[in-house]
């Protein structure tokens, strides 16, 4: 490279702000399709939503209407050796919902119908079949909805195998560097402003993949959707003797439990702390700390004998309609987005190998995740 | 002046810093809770000794001036809260405590942190084996409880708790097998000069060096545990000299107590999110602090080693002076009342510090240890994560602490990295070049130690559940 050249700012095929797991699969494939690209983020890669969730590959909590991505992306975790180079763990167990009250039975029984219609393999099981699929369980429950496909992941290994993969593929990683501004740059293409950097980086297209914190940068590019940010809680114990082999839930959600490898459990369902994505820093309500430790306690009775180890919080987005956005943002398809999905790290691998399709000229039907269908974009120029 | 402000003070540590800060607070007249997870107040110095230690141990300083600190704060108001952890806290400094009865909850208050230090450790080969122990541990098994680690004992590490132990292992009527230190003798020549300045502390030392050298101990300066293997009688210890690394000296022994020095316990202080800084001399993490311990947070004071390694001498004129800052911050005392109270306090802690630094170095000598870890060592015991897989994750491009937990897990078990925080850090340092301030720390998660998950969960019934509305179909 000429000296000239070195201060002139990066020009990349595709820069991608936001490196979870959809915007890390898209990078991923984009550069294995032959482009080159940056994949930047405001700290280090994986350490938000894809660093810190529950891994559960489940098909009871995903959304009904995202059943075939879930089984997709399910298939890709377990599969991982193949597209990611490494084999990061995923494990394939039954799951089973529970149901422990009238009212929760005909949910479940509700939740189990639109499932098995959007392809789950799901039957509703009595309490016995239930306990003889899984002795550890309360054995008091009404009903449970069975499914052969589930598992989980070791969350934690995923991060060091994306790295990895995506350094073999020659992408760019711009850690620790968040993004402040994205302006259309004349003569095409989009200007991507790093805190930390002079230059900003420039990019043909992008894709934005900031999770919870879309809403803010899809305003740059003049659309207004209100995102709602999730702020769940895990909980997990230190290690006990087996105590369930599959993961378990409750019919309204509620609830995700398993125990890893390891022999920790881990408690999750949804239940919130608070925070404020703005400032930063979240903080466990003692109430629902509770709440969620007891509802576990009551599934698997034996929980009794566990030590909670740590307890932490996650931030999860969420669309006034609870479905993704994924696709083109502008006509000249010079920008994208990619997040809001519902159980997203189950289908993130599959979502962002979409997304990559699509912008190397394919045509997945994406058409149920039009991030448009919400506003018109406002007009945009150049931001000052 | 404007009306003084009485609102309640809570002090978390009932070591002399703590004890000595809550009565002198109690004086002022504030309501004081002190909280310390012992049974009895008195730290690690001034630990309340069992019965049994009590007639095994010769009579000493630490248990006379133990007694008396108990005495003095069980003749005050102060409202303690013995055997009670804390385990949690809030932005705004709501505690979550669990002690005798279970999950308590302590409002908003001043606090003060006076939870003191934690011992520094480094790996070698074979750590994990049964029957090596902290110096720190070590210590309060023979002090506290008048039992031995082992017949024979090897002591290594760094740091004045070296030759403490030493010393305590032949109290008891054990065999020192031998001393390692990691420091250089010369070190420790340049610190007795100084300690003139501190004569309690130089009668002390002259008198372990003195029954040290009469028993012929061994002493390797600038040494190291390199492994341990487990005999059938005890343990085969590998000593390596760190500048001739193919020097090497075997010992058989029935314990090693090994430790790297003290650092303070920062995992409050960080929680509460004030300022932090490295201490290079002392290789460690501290709040920032001013003299009387005020901190980037007006609701929060660190007093005693919590704010930085100066030992019990000053550990106690600390707590003092901060008592007496509170007092005048609060508009108790004048500003004119808080120099005449401090003067003489402060002007001994400056010639006492003076000292303690000095032992700073001694304590870090251990520093250049974990960049030189074997592939094979464990580093994180919790999670039993060996050097390699860090020394890999570092290569992949987890250049700092929290990156390198979150992809190894090293730090993420029970000990929340209380344990392997500075191999850790001075392994990644050393792989990638990276500052200490740069690799940073682990992030501290709630609760801070495991707590039974019955204590969380109470009785219930399902109904008592308070379940949100279901999520989306
Ligand atoms: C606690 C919890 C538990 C969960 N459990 C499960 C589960 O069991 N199963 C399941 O399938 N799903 C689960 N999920 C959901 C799943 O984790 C998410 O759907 C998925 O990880 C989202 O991936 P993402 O790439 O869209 O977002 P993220 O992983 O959040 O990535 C967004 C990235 O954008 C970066 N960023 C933000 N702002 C900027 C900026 N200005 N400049 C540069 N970068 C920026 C962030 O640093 C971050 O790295 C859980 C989520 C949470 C929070």
């Amino acid at each position: 490279m000429t000296p000239t050249l070195q201060t002139r700012p990066d020009v990349f095929d595709t820069v991608i702000v936001g490196a979870g797991v959809m915007g890390a699969t898209t990078a991923l494939f984009l550069a294995r399709g032959g482009q080159k690209v940056a994949l930047v983020d405001r700290q280090d890669m994986f350490r938000a939503a894809s660093g810190v969730n529950a891994g559960t590959l489940t098909l009871h909590m995903t959304r009904a209407q995202l059943i075939p991505h879930a089984i997709r992306g399910r298939e890709m975790w377990l599969d991982s050796a193949s597209w990611l180079g490494e084999d990061v763990g995923a494990l394939a167990t039954p799951g089973l919902s529970m149901a422990f009250t009238e009212a929760e039975e005909e949910l479940l029984r509700q939740r189990a119908r639109v499932r098995q219609d959007m392809g789950a393999p799901i039957k509703v099981v009595s309490p016995e079949e239930a306990v003889r699929i899984e002795p550890g369980v309360n054995p008091t429950l009404r009903a449970a909805a069975y499914c052969a496909l589930d598992g989980h992941i070791p969350t934690y290994r995923v991060g060091g195998a994306y790295a990895r993969a995506l350094r073999q593929a020659g992408v760019t990683i711009i850690e620790n560097s968040p993004v402040e501004t994205i302006t259309p740059a004349t003569g095409g293409g989009y200007d991507v402003r790093v805190s930390n950097r002079t230059q900003p980086v420039h990019g043909r297209r992008i894709v934005l993949s900031t999770g919870a914190w879309l809403e803010k940068m899809l305003g740059w590019l003049g659309y207004t959707i209100p995102i709602r940010c999730l702020i769940n809680q895990l909980v997990v114990t230190e290690t006990l003797p087996p105590v369930m082999g599959s993961v378990l839930s409750i019919a309204n959600g509620l609830l995700s439990l398993k125990q890893f490898a390891n022999g920790s459990v881990l408690i999750g369902g949804g239940w919130q702390g608070e925070g404020n994505i703005n400032q930063g820093g979240t903080r466990v309500i003692p109430e629902n700390l509770r709440g969620n430790v007891r509802l576990a306690q009551y599934v698997v009775p034996r929980l009794d004998e566990a030590q909670v180890l740590r307890v932490w919080l996650g931030l999860e987005s969420e669309t006034p309609d609870a479905m993704p956005l994924i696709g083109a943002l502008t006509p000249d398809d010079d920008a994208f987005v990619v997040g809001c999905v519902h159980s997203g790290f189950t289908s993130g691998p599959y979502m962002g190998r979409l997304l990559a399709e699509r912008i190397l000229g394919g045509n997945p039907d994406l058409s149920a995740f039009d991030p448009t269908r919400f506003s018109t974009p406002a007009a945009t120029g150049p931001q000052s | 002046m404007s009306s003084p402000d009485f609102s309640p003070v809570t002090v978390i540590g009932g070591g002399i810093a703590g004890a000595t800060s809550a009565i002198a607070l109690a004086r002022h007249g504030f309501p004081v809770t002190l909280i310390d997870e012992q049974p009895a107040a008195g730290g690690q110095i001034f630990r309340a000794p069992s019965p049994y230690a009590r007639q095994t141990v010769p009579p000493n300083h630490e248990f006379s001036g133990g007694d008396a600190l108990r005495q003095k704060l069980a003749a005050s108001p102060v409202d303690v809260r013995f055997s009670t952890r804390v385990w949690g806290l809030s932005p705004t400094l709501t505690l979550d405590l669990i002690g005798p009865d279970g999950i308590d909850q302590l409002p908003p208050s001043t606090v003060v942190v006076a939870n003191g230090a934690t011992e520094r450790f480094l790996p070698f080969q074979g750590w994990t084996t049964p029957r090596i122990t902290g110096l720190a541990g070590a210590s309060i098994l023979m002090r506290n409880g008048g039992t031995l680690p082992g017949q024979t004992v090897v002591v290594a590490g760094s740091g004045p708790l070296l030759f403490s132990v030493a010393h305590q292992v032949l109290e008891l009527g054990g065999k020192v097998a031998a001393i390692v230190d990691a420091g250089h003798r010369s070190d420790w020549l340049r610190l007795g000069a100084m300690l003139s300045l501190d004569p309690a502390r130089l009668t002390q030392a002259t008198s372990w060096m003195l029954r040290l050298q009469q028993a012929g101990i061994p002493i390797h300066h600038r040494a190291n545990i390199s492994a341990a293997q487990e005999t059938e009688t005890g343990l085969l210890l590998t000593v390596s000299e760190m500048d001739h690394p193919e020097r090497r000296h075997v010992y058989a022994a029935e314990a090693a107590a090994c430790g790297y020095g003290l650092k303070p316990s920062t995992l409050i202080t960080r929680t509460a999110g004030v300022q932090h800084r490295h201490d290079h001399v002392g290789g460690y993490l501290e709040p920032v602090t001013d003299v009387a311990g005020r901190t980037s947070r007006s609701d929060l004071y660190v007093t005693g080693d919590a704010a930085g390694i100066r030992g019990m001498a000053v550990a106690r004129l600390r707590g003092l002076i901060t008592a007496h800052a509170i007092a005048q911050d609060r508009r108790v005392i004048s500003a004119r009342t808080y120099e005449t109270l401090t003067r003489a306090p402060l002007r001994r802690l400056r010639r006492l510090e003076a000292v303690s630094r000095r032992m700073l170095p001694l304590m870090n000598a251990g520093s250049v240890i974990p960049a030189h870890l074997q592939d094979e060592t464990i580093v994180c015991r919790c999670e039993r994560v060996k050097a390699a897989t860090l020394r890999s994750a570092i290569e992949a491009g987890a250049e700092d602490l929290n990156q390198l937990k979150a992809w190894t897990r090293c730090g993420m078990g029970p000990c929340q990295g209380r344990m392997c925080e500075d191999s850790a850090r001075g392994l990644l340092t050393a792989a990638c070049g990276n500052t200490p301030e740069e690799a940073g720390s682990f992030t501290d998660r709630m609760p801070f130690f495991p707590l039974p998950l019955t204590a969380v969960t109470g009785t219930f019934a399902y109904s008592d559940i308070p379940l949100p509305k279901a999520a989306p179909l």
